[in-house]
C-alpha cells in the first residue's frame, strides 16, 4: 500500500535536498538507537493494599476453550477471594510470537500453557519457575497423576510444568474405508502388516491409505524408539542421516506408489484433513485431536494401534500440556495454588473436559465422564493403550525442538512434492536442526 | 478501488466511440473482458458473502458459492459475543484505535510537515532524511526495544503504545506526503498572509492547512485501515480480552490444536469487521479522488 501510494502520489518529489550521504547518515543513527534499547526490563507485579493479589494466565486456543476457562476461574476466585486471575488468550502461532516479545521483554504472564517441546528453549533462558519448592511448601501437589505424567514437565529435577491434558500418538482411520478393505487393525501389529494394510486398502477403494506418515516427528519418533533410539537426545538428534535416508526414500516410494496420499492434495484440503476430506483413509495424529474429524468429515472415525518393529513396543509415550509460571513472578505461592486447582479440582475437570488432552489427574479423570462418542473412545484408547503396558517414559526434547518439529513436516512435505531430492532434503534437515539447537 | 478504475475509461471510450458497428464490437468486447477481470476480483468477496450463511462443515466441504440452505446462525452468533466478550466491545476498541491514530496523525504529521516545508532551521535536511531513514525500519525490528521501553513505562495493556507514536508524527510516511505536498503550494500565499501580520501557527492553521485537505484525507484514509487492520501491534500490547480490538477478536474463532474451527463464526464476523473500514472509505473516496486529481494537475 505504502509503496503503491508512493509511486502514485502527485507532486514528484524535490529530491535535490537529499543526497545519499545524509540517508545513509540517518541509517546509521537509527541503528545506533536500536542496539542502546535493547536491554531488558525488570518483572511488574501487581498488588494492591487489600492484599488482594492479581496474576497474568495466558494460553492458546479459541473461544471455546475460553467459555470453559472463564468457568474454572470463577470458581477459583470464589475459593480464593483475595486472588483475581486475568485472562489472555490467542492462536497457537500467535500466542508463542506475543510470549516470545513479552519473555525478551521480562513481562511473560505470571501462568502460562505450555507443551513440552518449549521446556528447555524458555528454560535456557531463565524464564521458567521452578515449582519444586512450591510441591515442598504444599501450595501444589504432585500426588494423584495418572502413571508418569508429570514427569513430562520435569527437566534436570527441576518441575517446569504441571500437565493438564495428556495425550498419546494414536492412527486415526476412517473406518468404513477400512470395513470396505476388509481391514482390521490389531494391538502389535508390525510396520509391514500396516503397509501391506495400506497397499490393500489402495486396491480395493482407490483411496490412499495414509496421508503422510513420514513428515510427522512425533511419529518418527516412536519409530525410532522402537529401535532403541530417540528422536532427541538431551542435547541434540538421535539418529543420523542415514537412518532419515532410509525413511524418507520409504515415503516417498509410498507417495509415487499411491499408497500414500499425494502432499499436494494435503496442500489442497486444508485447512481440512485429507482424512476427513476421504483422500486417505488412516492418519497419525495425537489421540485427543481426532474431535476434528467427525467435525470435519462425513464418514466414522476411529483409533487404532501404532504399529510397531518387534510385535510387541508401540515406543508410545504420554505426553502432555502444562502449565508452566514465569520465573519473574512476584506471587509464585498464588501461582502455585492456581495451577493446583487447575489440576486436581474436579469440578474443573467437570468443565473443562478433554479440551486440553485427557485430564491428568486421578480427581479429574474420575469426576469427568465423557457423554460423547468420540471422547469416550479416546479415554478408551489412553486406558488400552496404559493397560497393554507399552507406554515408555518420555525422552528429553532440547532447546530448539519446536522449531525443528515444523522444519521437519516443512522439508518433508517439500520432498513428497518432488521439490528436493531425499539426500538433499536430509542434508537441509540436519543444517536446519543444527541451527535450532545453537539458537 | 478497482470498479472506479474501471469506470473512468469505459466512459471515456463510449464517449470517443462516434459510430461504426467495428468500434461497438472493439467496445463490447473490451466490457466484457472488463467484466470478466471484475468477476475473477469479486470472487473472493462474494464467497465470503456465500460462506458467512453456511454452516462451518459446509464452508470447508462445499465448493459451491452460495449455500443451499442460508442459515443465520453464524450472524447470530455473534450476538452471543465471543469468549464471553460483547461483540461491540472489540469494534468500539478498534474504533478508538483507529479514531485515536487518524486524529494523531493528520494533528501532528501535518505539523511537522509544515516545518519542514516552511520554516528554514538548522539540521533541517539531516532531520528530513533521518525521518526517511525511519521508513527504512522494519517493523519487526523495533518491536522488541520499544516493547521494553513500553514496560518500563508501565504502558503495556493500554492503548498509549499502540497510539502514541502517530501522536509524535513517527509516521514517516504521511509526513513525506504532506511535505511534498506543501511544497507545491505556491508561497505567494504565506506571503501574502505574513504581510497581513500572521505568524507561523496562523499560516499552517488558516492557510496552509485548509489546501492541503487532499492530503489530509489521503493520511486519514490510510491511517484509518491500517490501524484498523492492524494485527501485531494490537496482539503484543494488548493482554485483556475486553481490550481487543476486531482484527484479535477474528482470531479468536481458530484454534490451531487440531480441534475444528468455529470456520462459521469467524466468516460473519470478518464480514461485519469490513463494514466500518468500507464506510470510511466510501464517506471519503471521492476526496481522495479529488486529491489525486489536483495534485496530478499540478505536477
Amino acid at each position: 500500500m505504502r509503496v503503491a501510494e508512493m509511486l502514485r502520489g502527485g507532486p514528484t518529489v524535490g529530491t535535490r535536498n537529499l543526497d545519499r550521504r545524509t540517508i545513509l547518515k540517518a541509517a546509521g543513527a537509527s541503528a545506533a538507537t536500536l542496539g542502546l534499547a535493547a536491554t531488558t526490563g525488570c518483572g511488574g507485579g501487581s498488588g494492591s493494599g487489600n492484599g488482594t493479589v492479581t496474576i497474568r494466565y495466558s494460553w492458546w486456543g479459541a473461544e471455546e476453550r475460553a467459555k470453559k476457562i472463564n468457568q474454572s476461574i470463577a470458581l477459583f476466585e470464589q475459593k480464593y477471594p483475595k486472588i483475581k486471575v486475568k485472562t489472555d488468550f490467542q492462536t497457537y502461532d500467535s500466542f508463542w510470537e506475543k510470549f516470545q516479545t513479552q519473555a525478551a521483554g521480562g513481562n511473560p504472564p505470571d501462568v502460562f500453557q505450555n507443551a513440552v517441546t518449549f521446556l528447555r528453549k524458555y528454560d535456557k533462558r531463565g524464564i521458567l519457575l521452578d515449582l519444586k519448592p512450591q510441591v515442598e511448601a504444599g501450595n501444589l501437589s504432585l500426588d494423584h497423576f495418572r502413571a508418569g505424567v508429570t514427569k513430562v514437565g520435569e527437566v534436570d529435577g527441576k518441575q517446569l510444568g504441571i500437565p493438564v491434558g495428556s495425550n498419546t500418538m494414536s492412527l486415526v482411520i476412517d473406518k468404513k474405508l477400512f470395513r470396505k478393505a476388509g481391514v482390521e487393525p490389531r494391538p502389535g501389529w508390525t510396520w509391514d502388516e500396516y503397509f501391506k494394510a495400506l497397499k490393500t486398502i489402495r486396491d480395493k477403494t482407490r483411496v490412499p491409505g495414509d496421508t503422510g506418515y513420514f513428515t510427522i516427528m512425533y511419529l518418527y519418533d516412536l519409530y525410532l524408539r522402537q529401535n532403541g533410539k530417540a528422536f532427541f537426545t538431551d542435547d541434540g538428534l538421535g539418529f543420523d542421516q542415514a537412518d532419515l535416508t532410509e525413511w524418507w526414500t520409504d515415503g516417498l516410494g509410498r507417495v509415487r506408489a499411491g499408497v500414500v496420499t499425494d502432499p499436494k492434495t494435503v496442500q489442497q484440503d486444508k485447512p481440512k484433513s485429507s482424512l476427513s476430506a476421504g483422500h486417505g483413509a488412516s492418519e497419525f495424529t495425537w489421540d485427543n485431536f481426532t474431535v476434528r474429524y467427525s467435525a470435519e468429515g462425513d464418514s466414522e472415525y476411529g483409533l487404532a494401534p501404532i504399529p510397531t518393529t518387534d510385535g510387541k513396543h508401540t515406543g508410545q509415550y504420554l505426553a502432555s500440556l502444562m502449565l508452566s509460571a514465569s520465573a519473574r513472578t512476584s506471587h509464585p505461592k498464588e501461582v502455585a495454588q492456581f495451577i493446583d486447582f487447575m489440576v486436581h479440582d474436579p469440578r474443573v475437570g467437570t468443565i473443562m473436559g478433554y479440551d486440553r488432552g485427557i485430564l491428568t489427574s486421578n480427581e479429574q479423570f474420575a469426576a469427568y465422564k465423557p457423554a460423547d462418542a468420540v471422547n469416550k473412545e479416546i479415554a478408551q484408547y489412553e486406558e488400552d493403550t496404559a493397560k497393554a503396558g507399552v507406554l515408555g517414559a518420555i525422552t528429553p526434547h532440547p532447546s530448539g525442538a519446536d522449531t525443528i518439529e515444523a522444519a521437519f513436516m516443512r522439508i518433508g512435505g517439500d520432498l513428497g512434492q518432488g521439490k528436493s531430492k531425499v539426500s538433499d532434503a536430509v542434508k537441509q534437515f540436519f543444517t536446519e536442526a543444527e541451527a535450532a539447537f545453537q539458537a | 478501488m478497482s470498479a472506479t478504475t474501471t469506470k473512468a475509461p469505459v466512459r471515456a471510450a463510449g464517449i470517443r466511440t462516434p459510430g461504426p458497428g467495428r468500434r461497438r464490437a472493439g467496445s463490447l468486447a473490451w466490457h466484457l473482458g472488463a467484466l470478466l477481470i471484475l468477476a475473477v476480483i469479486l470472487y473472493p468477496v462474494v464467497w465470503v458473502i456465500g460462506a458467512s450463511f453456511k454452516p462451518s462443515k459446509d464452508i470447508i466441504n462445499s465448493l459451491t458459492l452460495f449455500p443451499s440452505r442460508p442459515i443465520l446462525s453464524n450472524f447470530k452468533g455473534l450476538a452471543d459475543g465471543i469468549a464471553d466478550v460483547g461483540i461491540w466491545t472489540f469494534f468500539q476498541n478498534s474504533l478508538l484505535y483507529a479514531g485515536g491514530a487518524v486524529v494523531g496523525v493528520l494533528v501532528s504529521c501535518s505539523l511537522t510537515a509544515y516545518a519542514f516545508a516552511r520554516i528554514k532551521f538548522a539540521g533541517r535536511n539531516l532531520l528530513f532524511s533521518l525521518m526517511i531513514g525511519t521508513l527504512l525500519l522494519p517493523y519487526h525490528v523495533l518491536l522488541i526495544p520499544q516493547y521494553v521501553m513500553f514496560q518500563k513505562l508501565e504502558l503495556v495493556n493500554t492503548y498509549v503504545p499502540l497510539l502514541i507514536g502517530k501522536y509524535l508524527a513517527t509516521e514517516a510516511f504521511f509526513v513525506f506526503l504532506m511535505v511534498q505536498f506543501m511544497r507545491n503550494l505556491p508561497r505567494e500565499l504565506d506571503e501574502a498572509a505574513r504581510l497581513d501580520g500572521c505568524g507561523h501557527l496562523r499560516t499552517y492553521w488558516s492557510i496552509v492547512l485548509p489546501l492541503c485537505r487532499p492530503a489530509l484525507i489521503t493520511s486519514a484514509i490510510f491511517t484509518f485501515i491500517n490501524a484498523w487492520n492492524d494485527f501485531m501491534g494490537p496482539l503484543i500490547y494488548l493482554n485483556e480480552p475486553g481490550k481487543y480490538t476486531v482484527s484479535l477478536g477474528l482470531m479468536m474463532f481458530r484454534d490451531s490444536d487440531g480441534v475444528a474451527a468455529n470456520y462459521g463464526g469467524m466468516i460473519a464476523m470478518s464480514l461485519v469487521a469490513l463494514l466500518p473500514v468500507l464506510l470510511f472509505f466510501l464517506a471519503f473516496q471521492r476526496y481522495l479522488i479529488d486529491g489525486m486529481a489536483t495534485s496530478g494537475l499540478k505536477g
